[in-house]
């Protein structure tokens, strides 16, 4: 605003009128902001799958509609999925000791999250565990409908509703089509399953089949 | 200079005010709503009306209701002015406007319903993302469009301030939205496990750049001179601080899974690029703040200069408390807790919301043209926020201090001394509840402005005076 003759112009005043007149400096804010994100996020494509010691499964017709619910409820947020490799978190969340010799979260284990549900805020435990910690499918449930009885003290909403509201089936077959198109490797007989396995379940019962999924698969013994 | 006068659409920008104003309300109130539901989990109200299913609405509403709203209020008010020219077409603006309404009265409906794709700050399913991809065209369309046919040869700092928010955001959400749907109301992201967390902390950190940094900077270098009628104190320094800010500021994201299962080399480049930030971040700081003190005895304070001044204060404390927070041995302790919480507010409540609100008070009676119903009511709302904003944040560094500590903690034999959860919740209920306080002080404050807001409107026409607040000088 200040200056407007030409000759007290400083060399970077000059540049930036210069990509001003025709609007070019559009562009260049484009360019500045998409370095960042070209040199972070493409190696994630080039690297390929990861691998890890035991195999993944994908969830079952159960298990996905009850991360569904897991998602719909908004669980993620005051619950991680994510062990960070500290002792004072795998002794917590791998107190009996099944996860072999570094029992904390891996990249392996999340190749079929999509969207992953790590979590920014820990207000309740980490669930990526569940399966170990507690594998007791009725108390899951009485926790669900009421978590101050299970756990007097705990902050956390009552669910009861959940076990009243019945799963759409047609919904998680088309979910599972979904994501069978984005690379998760469901089969015509899994998602033909789903009738099977969702039949009479309330979204409580899928939510509570999600949980006892967690860290099934990656127990080391 | 042109002779001719140009019509500056006072409308629009009023509708933008309004559309702050209550969606700011709305939001803050349910703010004030979940910070209690932690204390007292009986006040959940399943299915709608869960800590779970309205932190989303508390969240989106303030960003992209609120803040949104006050930042488009800035932009169709700056523009015609800094550029000496009408905005490009009317009918977009009112377009824009309404779609917008659309775009959040369905976001309110759909998270409260569940409809969500759990990614943070772009919850929406995938036909309200399309919708926003629309809206957001349209209006950049206008604005671009207004650059193009300006009288001024020379571009303001804060036409470059929010021309980086309009580019920035729709690169960010267009690569992040990215989802395959399986029905109306339900969609997968493309992307997933660590992939999926990367291009996530990408946008979610860049959206605090380019909503909740970019336009509010923009904000402060076009009312704080307007207001004070003090040149800012260096364009060199905006310049670089501006492109210092642009480049790094999409590195950080990172630092929002340090210790998580991404690769290390990503881990790192998010906590470097998270430090180098202090730089552009306090140049900005710096700038607003030499701009006053060049002539701070000359000044007089008003609500507005106030809410200018705590909003630049809490802005160079919350961009160095992040790089802090972005330090690994730092981060150890405050990842996932309260502190984090605790950060945000304190860029949220007091650098984004400080500067909406010099905004309104600056803006309410000049676009009604006449005067602020009440000087002293302004002045009150300055104090009840700043005291609810410092409740608000030191007791979530109390809060997140002390879980982070308590969740580490061995005794002798290198045992877990809180195995049991619930104790650690317990012994962070008090500095939750004051935070819940602090936050209804904050929510307070806003409604003591609404009051103030309605007052003046009812007094529309009675004619804007300007007052000078440099000392001796008479208004011109």
């Amino acid at each position: 605003m200040s200056h407007h003759e030409n000759q007290d112009l400083k060399w970077y005043e000059k540049l930036s009128h210069k990509i001003e007149d025709k609007m070019q400096f559009l562009v260049w804010i484009f360019v500045a902001a998409l370095i960042g994100g070209l040199i972070e996020i493409p190696p994630f494509f080039l690297m390929g799958e990861v691998k890890g010691p035991v195999s993944i499964t994908p969830y079952n017709a159960l298990e996905l509609a009850g991360r569904d619910v897991y998602q719909q409820e908004g669980c993620f947020y005051c619950h991680t999925q994510m062990i960070r490799p500290f002792k004072w978190e795998t002794d917590r969340w791998d107190r009996n000791r099944e996860y072999g010799p570094e029992p904390y979260s891996k990249a392996y284990e999340y190749v079929y999250e999509h969207p992953f549900l790590w979590g920014s805020k820990r207000t309740g435990p980490d669930l990526w565990h569940e399966n170990s910690l507690n594998n007791n499918a009725s108390w899951q449930k009485q926790h669900l409908i009421n978590p101050q009885e299970t756990s007097p003290g705990s902050i956390m909403p009552a669910y009861d509703f959940l076990f009243n509201t019945p799963v759409d089936i047609e919904q998680t077959k088309a979910n599972m089509n979904a994501l069978r198109k984005i690379g998760v490797p469901y089969t015509d007989e899994d998602i033909a399953k789903a009738d099977q396995l969702l039949q009479g379940k309330t979204q409580g019962d899928a939510l509570v089949a999600y949980l006892l999924k967690l860290g099934r698969d990656t127990k080391q013994k | 200079m042109s002779t001719k006068t140009i019509d500056y659409d006072n409308q629009i920008v009023r509708w933008w005010v309004i559309s702050g104003i209550v969606w700011g309300l709305a939001a803050m109130l349910i703010g004030v709503i979940i910070a209690f539901q932690m204390v007292y989990p009986a006040l959940n109200f399943g299915p709608f009306l869960t800590f779970g299913r309205m932190r989303p609405v508390h969240t989106n509403g303030i960003i992209f209701g609120f803040t949104l709203s006050l930042i488009f209020a800035s932009m169709y008010y700056a523009f015609p002015r800094l550029l000496k020219t009408e905005i490009f077409s009317k009918t977009l603006s009112r377009v824009h406007f309404w779609l917008y309404q659309l775009t959040i009265v369905g976001a309110v409906l759909t998270l409260l319903a569940g409809k969500t794709q759990s990614k943070e700050y772009q919850e929406l399913e995938w036909p309200l993302d399309l919708l926003i991809v629309v809206w957001w065209v349209i209006m950049a369309i206008n604005f671009f469009g207004t650059i193009w046919k300006r009288q001024e040869k020379r571009l303001y700092v804060s036409i470059w301030f929010f021309s980086a928010m309009i580019i920035g955001v729709a690169m960010l959400y267009i690569v992040n939205m990215m989802a395959i749907p399986a029905g109306l109301w339900k969609s997968y992201s493309i992307y997933s496990g660590i992939t999926d967390a990367n291009i996530q902390w990408w946008y979610g950190h860049n959206a605090v750049a380019f909503v909740l940094t970019y336009p509010i900077i923009a904000m402060m270098y076009f009312y704080l001179p307007k207001h004070t009628r003090l040149p800012i104190f260096s364009h060199r320094i905006s310049i670089v601080h501006f492109w210092g800010l642009i480049f790094i500021y999409m590195w950080a994201g990172p630092h929002h899974l340090l210790y998580s299962a991404v690769p290390n080399w990503l881990q790192t480049l998010g906590m470097l690029f998270s430090l180098m930030l202090i730089a552009p971040s306090w140049g900005g700081m710096l700038n607003g703040f030499m701009t006053l003190t060049q002539a701070k005895e000359k000044l007089r304070t008003d609500a507005t200069l106030k809410f200018m001044l705590v909003a630049i204060t809490f802005y160079g404390m919350s961009t160095f408390e992040g790089p802090m927070l972005a330090i690994r041995s730092v981060n150890v302790i405050s990842h996932n807790t309260d502190w984090t919480i605790g950060h945000v507010h304190g860029g949220g409540l007091g650098w984004v919301a400080g500067m909406c609100f010099a905004a309104i008070y600056y803006l309410v009676p000049r676009l009604w043209n006449t005067k602020l119903y009440s000087e002293k009511l302004a002045e009150l709302h300055f104090w009840v926020a700043t005291i609810g904003i410092l409740l608000y944040i030191v007791s979530m560094w109390v809060s997140g201090v002390t879980e982070g500590l308590m969740w580490r903690a061995v005794d002798e034999t290198g045992a877990l001394m809180y195995p049991n959860w619930v104790e650690i919740v317990q012994q962070l209920a008090p500095f939750r509840l004051i935070r819940a306080i602090g936050g209804t002080l904050f929510l307070g404050g806003a409604l003591i402005m609404v009051y103030n807001v309605v007052m003046t409107i009812k007094n529309a026409g009675a004619g804007f005076e300007y007052v000078d607040l440099r000392e001796g000088i008479k208004a011109a």
